[in-house]
């Protein structure tokens, strides 16, 4: 009765975007967010060494935008001439016309000219079209300045925005897919509602682990010569090795349920998902999160997968214990012992009706999950520790900084779009909590 | 109490035991040959055997040394084609070859002959070495020679090749060379046997039998000498290389050669004096800070205490480090502070006296205190004003205001105790948020603590040094958890009373 009621005349989500758009720092973090990731996506327009649109001997090309390798060109006189993306100089062709992106530099690309810590004001000097070494012009000005390599750091700025929100975004996916999957299953069906069969039980567990054996253990060297020819043989191989190891479950599953039927091992028993589910969360809460990382990141190679998997894998517990504690309170709640005397599946229950009504604290979790993800992207980033050494990011310029005090633009535009970001994100999940909280009304 | 404790104490031997787990797990992954690192390269000048025996009798002491001829863990589970003592086989690639030859054919009694028989091969091209090599041979020419070491690394290659297309083609490369010279002719038997034990490899192929799971249970192994050594596991005695972990051996440091214990020993000073100092330092600054924010909910100290600190939280502790530095231990901006150490290059001259080692110390150790310290503050503070505002809208400070008691003992008295709680489970976060904190810190403050140990430890990749410290490291934050469930018993009696 209560739900139609809120169908009707009350939407709570509507009511919680009002309250959100009243908290005004939180909203307007909303926006600098969107802008910020309108950045990241737009990097390559933004910041590219490649112009995006040249005129050159008539030929018409859009080089930033090009995902080729090489141009070749026929010129009027029959004769080709390649250009290779890459590593063109750009900026000394005998374009007819040329419309470059604003931040005329890639991040990764060295400025020989400017080598040695270039500040924002310092001379600057260029190279022009005719091979002779001039002032700076301002439009190819480093506008902040240059690390001792002669990169630049306004691109690699605008192309660490990229790196560091999508570790932030990518690790909490994962962190609230494990979070919210293991949190609603121990909330709802605590220590004694998930009941099945002695028979049922011992089989799927049975038929995990010959899953596992079957898919994985007897293809491990076809997984390894995968792995080493190149990722799309790693996915296929991948997905094949899944497919079996979940046949070989479901069969083992089937013929448990069959075994079910039989006397002694059919006696009823509780999976107590619920203790493991805590146990397993306290294990990992009491773990150091952050050496765990640093000593993962120090084994494997380095990648940005890799940091994403290892930051999303360890910080799913805070998201699973709220939404565990919500959704203990909404499973005693009227309306889900009616949807259960309906007869509806558990896990409709679980998703249509239980965890929509119960994810709001995780929704602030994962919010301030995300700043901390970004904080420890760039810590590590700083060290230089897991993450490529070849990619720009906020935390690798600071690093830059720190050899030569004197650059303080290394130093001070990095370290405000960490700030920024980092602020953005803790804003909106205060602006979240106090939206969501219907006892906090403004 | 007693019994509250006791579970406490009790659950932590399962988290103990995952974190050991994960820990060797990790170790395991640890890519590179530990030997190699132990055994400093030496000069390949053999021909024939391409590691000097010397070389090779260092790398077998390490290996007992550290228990690397042991098989990994308690049990194994793989396939009944596996022989449950392929750990034996300590050359890396050689294991792999195997595994990957039971792979295709599983049979390995037949592919152990066939090792066998490579290795005779092997023996009597080393003899047909020596047999010209002491007479002075005219008809024996430099080609010759060269022709021998090449199928002697033909014979190397056969050893670790798995392809079955690969063999073939060394086989009959190898069979061509020898009915080419003749000097080979005493290597025909031994060639003679590896061709036929290949032979038999295939036609005797069970490759069935990897599909049947098998397991298999090792009493000692790696794991178990690890954690108990490998003398007694209860009592430790008639332990020789290694007293294992539970008794404060852990193991070798690949850098330094050195127990690992030995080198955190020296480091671990500094880190707790900056951790404890910073604790300290954070609680007695935000405690008064929260409260009195709270106290007065939305007068202008609490907006501003609040901005500031939500500023100060949000700022990477990396980031206010170096800009600690680079604004007062900048020659070209404040030069007030010294920018690394924590004492004089020189060092304390001795003989001086504490007051003055202290004064001398001091300006050292001024910014690092403050970047430790103000993450945590922002952190507590924060904390506090949310706890106690919490317990300030509660029914019973209504009535002891009503009451008329004076605000002071109404929040000092009442509240306070009650918004200990959640400070106090905090404070069991702090210790592992201070350790990884400090691989930070310590290492832009150049700080000889255990911190910068762990990033020399990383970027040189030290392993055994890093899994040392991520296990030590989850100790200690049981440890915390341990004092802040105390403390936690303390501060509220419904815990101790219900578990009565």
């Amino acid at each position: 009765m209560t739900k139609e009621k809120n169908d009707k005349g009350f939407n709570f989500g509507a009511y919680a975007f009002r309250q959100f758009r009243r908290n005004k720092p939180a909203y307007i973090s909303l926006y600098i967010l969107g802008f910020l990731a309108l950045m990241a996506l737009l990097a390559p327009v933004i910041a590219n060494e490649r112009p995006l649109f040249i005129s050159y001997k008539g030929h018409h090309l859009y080089p930033a935008l090009s995902f080729k390798k090489n141009y070749i060109l026929t010129n009027d006189d029959g004769t080709k001439e390649t250009i290779q993306l890459d590593i063109a100089d750009w900026k000394q062709m005998k374009a007819d016309k040329v419309v470059w992106a604003p931040i005329p530099y890639a991040p990764e690309k060295t400025d020989m000219l400017n080598a040695g810590y270039k500040g924002p004001h310092d001379a600057q000097l260029f190279k022009n079209s005719d091979g002779q070494i001039i002032n700076m012009p301002s439009r190819f000005r480093h506008v902040m300045g240059t690390n001792s390599l002669g990169e630049d750091v306004a691109s690699g700025l605008i192309h660490g925005a990229r790196v560091s929100l999508t570790i932030g975004f990518i690790a909490m996916a994962i962190a609230s897919v494990l979070g919210l999957i293991l949190g609603s299953m121990a909330g709802y069906f605590g220590d004694s509602r998930l009941r099945t069969s002695r028979g049922q039980f011992w089989m799927v567990v049975l038929g995990i682990i010959a899953g596992w054996f079957y898919g994985f253990q007897t293809r491990q060297f076809n997984l390894q010569d995968a792995l080493s020819t190149g990722t799309g043989k790693l996915i296929m191989q991948l997905l094949l090795s899944i497919s079996i190891a979940i046949a070989v479950t479901v069969i083992f599953a089937l013929i448990g349920r069959f075994l079910g039927k039989l006397p002694f091992l059919n006696k009823q028993v509780n999976i107590p998902v619920d203790s493991i589910v805590s146990r397993t969360i306290e294990i990992f809460h009491s773990m150091p999160t952050f050496i765990l990382i640093l000593t993962i990141a120090a084994i494997a190679r380095p990648s940005m997968t890799n940091v994403m998997i290892i930051i999303g894998f360890t910080s799913w517990t805070g998201i699973a214990r709220l939404t565990r504690a919500e959704l203990l309170r909404i499973r005693q709640l009227e309306y889900i012992q009616a949807a259960r005397a309906l007869g509806f599946g558990e896990l409709k229950i679980i998703l249509r009706h239980a965890l929509p009504n119960g994810i709001a604290p995780a929704l602030v979790s994962i919010a301030f999950g995300i700043a901390s993800a970004v904080l420890i992207e760039s810590s590590l980033s700083f060290l230089g520790i897991g993450v490529p050494s070849d990619v720009v990011t906020w935390g690798s310029l600071v690093n830059d900084g720190r050899q030569q005090y004197s650059a303080w633009w290394l130093v001070v535009f990095p370290g405000v779009a960490i700030f920024l970001t980092v602020t953005v994100y803790n804003l909106i999940g205060e602006g979240l909590r106090d939206a969501l909280d219907p006892k906090h009304k403004k | 109490m007693g019994r509250y404790l006791l579970k406490r104490i009790l659950f932590f031997i399962p988290t103990l035991l995952i974190i050991s787990l994960l820990a060797f797990i990790i170790s395991l992954q640890a890519p590179g040959d530990p030997l190699d690192r132990m055994v400093s390269a030496q000069e390949n000048g053999g021909e024939f055997q391409a590691q000097s025996a010397n070389t090779q009798k260092e790398k077998d002491r390490w290996r007992k040394k550290l228990g690397l001829d042991l098989p990994v863990f308690y049990f194994s589970f793989s396939n009944a084609a596996t022989p449950d003592t392929l750990y034996r086989i300590y050359d890396d690639n050689l294991r792999n070859a195997s595994k990957r030859l039971i792979n295709t054919y599983g049979n390995w009694e037949q592919i152990s002959d066939w090792q066998k028989s490579l290795n005779i091969l092997k023996n009597s091209l080393f003899e047909i070495n020596a047999l010209h090599a002491a007479a002075v041979d005219s008809s024996f020419s430099n080609a010759d020679r060269d022709t021998i070491i090449e199928m002697d690394r033909l014979v190397s290659a056969l050893l670790l090749a798995y392809d079955t297309r690969l063999i073939e083609i060394k086989l009959h490369q190898l069979q061509a060379t020898c009915s080419a010279h003749n000097y080979f002719s005493p290597a025909s038997t031994s060639l003679a046997g590896t061709l036929n034990a290949w032979n038999n490899v295939k036609s005797q192929s069970t490759p069935g039998k990897k599909y049947i799971p098998a397991i298999h249970f090792y009493g000692y192994n790696q794991y178990h000498r690890w954690i108990f050594g490998d003398g007694n596991w209860l009592t430790g005695k008639g332990a020789v290389d290694c007293k294992g972990w539970l008794r404060g051996d852990f193991g070798y440091s690949y850098e330094t050669k050195l127990p690992v214990g030995n080198v955190l020993a020296e480091r671990v000073r500094w880190s707790l004096f900056f951790t404890l100092i910073s604790v300290t330092l954070a609680y007695l600054i935000s405690l008064p800070i929260g409260i009195k924010a709270a106290a007065k909910k939305d007068s202008l100290f609490d907006r501003t205490s609040s901005v500031v600190l939500f500023v100060l939280y949000s700022m990477p502790a990396f980031w206010v480090a170096t800009l600690l530095l680079m604004s007062f231990a900048n020659p070209l901006a404040m030069d007030i502070f010294p920018s690394s150490g924590i004492q004089p290059v020189t060092g304390i001259p001795e003989g001086t006296s504490w007051i003055e080692a202290v004064r001398m110390r001091l300006p050292y150790l001024v910014l690092p205190t403050i970047a430790y310290t103000y993450s945590q503050l922002a952190f507590l503070s924060r904390i506090t004003r949310v706890s106690t505002l919490e317990i300030i809208s509660q029914d019973y400070i209504r009535t002891a205001r009503a009451k008329g008691l004076s605000e002071g003992t109404v929040i000092y008295k009442h509240a306070f105790r009650n918004a200990l709680l959640p400070i106090i489970t905090v404070f069991s976060n702090i210790f592992p948020l201070a350790i990884g904190g400090s691989v930070i810190l310590e290492t832009i403050f150049t700080i000889p603590g255990m911190g910068q140990q762990v990033f020399h430890a990383i970027v040189s990749k030290d392993y055994p040094v890093i899994i040392t410290v991520f296990t030590l490291t989850g100790v200690l934050t049981l440890i915390g958890y341990l004092i802040a469930d105390i403390l936690y018993a303390i501060a509220d009696p419904r815990i101790s009373y219900a578990n009565k």
